[in-house]
């Protein structure tokens, strides 16, 4: 009995710097699904823009051949050396790079897009939702 | 109170010396983990939140709400397990929280996700999911030594 009354003291007790963490925090987690982080965008958005975006599927080259968002080119991590290169040779740099990986869990997509960006390519944004969301679009 | 001094001299002498170093060993090391993977996570609970997600077991409010709370908790459970102060609820919270962190991954490897642990936030990241578990499985071992040395 002591056990559980002095757990349910802490349980109490973490909810104090929790709910500072959820009210102030500089990191804290979007609230809703649809918020998008920085440098996110929606599908909708990207499909409004037309022709000029520049597909990349961040995605492992397995998932890449059993389906991929028409015209995207294959870009992850694992092969990047081998990837950039031709990456680059489908790239103008008037083009919008929107990347994407299998969903909103996923966060291959914001890594790639770091690294495109580090590497000097611009703009660069995210897919909110990843390959589900394209998968998913009415 | 001369009862009271018996049973308290009993208890001190209860484990040989080496026995008692090896539970302070064993607090430490349980204590300290539980108070680095709650600082790890909340330092970037945002990308805490995503890790949870990853686990597919619970919708995006539940995670994100875990993710501000849950490092907390770890922090403050491993903290009064360091300073033995609370102790029995402290030691039952981390041992339901290791329960609860073993079931999920054991659950994210038999549906065959392809995610890293997030244990300790984005501190230690590809880890994937099989050596975390044997580590919660041997901390979980570390709570029962506890319980032993708490009864």
């Amino acid at each position: 009995m002591r056990a559980l009354r002095q757990a349910l003291l802490i349980f109490l007790a973490a909810l104090v710097p929790a709910g500072l963490t959820a009210a102030f925090h500089p990191r804290r987690p979007a609230w809703s699904e649809d918020t998008l982080l920085p440098g996110e965008e929606k599908l909708q958005t990207v499909l409004a823009w037309g022709s000029g975006v520049l597909w990349i599927d961040a995605r492992s080259s397995k998932e890449y051949e059993a389906e991929h968002v028409p015209g995207a080119i294959l870009l992850n991590l694992e092969d990047w050396e081998q990837l950039f290169p031709r990456f680059l040779d489908q790239w103008h740099p008037e083009e919008k790079v929107v990347v994407y990986c299998s969903s909103t869990a996923c966060e291959l997509s914001h890594e790639v897009a770091e690294r495109l960006k580090a590497n000097g390519i611009s703009p660069v944004y995210v897919l909110k939702g990843g390959w589900e969301a394209w998968k998913n679009r009415k | 109170m001369e009862e009271q001094k018996v049973i308290s001299t009993s208890r001190r002498t209860r484990w040989p010396d080496l026995v008692r170093l090896g539970f302070v060993l064993v607090r430490v090391t349980l204590g300290a983990l539980f108070v680095l993977a709650g600082a790890t996570k909340a330092y970037d609970p945002g990308a805490f939140a995503i890790e949870i997600q990853r686990y597919q077991l619970v919708p995006w409010i539940l995670a994100a709400l875990i993710s501000v709370y849950l490092p907390w908790l770890e922090m403050l459970s491993g903290a009064l397990l360091l300073l033995k102060r609370f102790e029995r609820g402290a030691l039952l919270l981390t041992t339901l929280l290791l329960v609860i962190f073993t079931l999920a991954l054991a659950s994210a490897m038999f549906r065959g996700l392809s995610i890293d642990c997030g244990c300790f936030g984005k501190a230690f990241t590809a880890t994937g999911t099989t050596v975390p578990l044997l580590r919660n499985l041997l901390l979980l071992l570390f709570t029962g030594v506890l319980w032993m040395e708490s009864r």
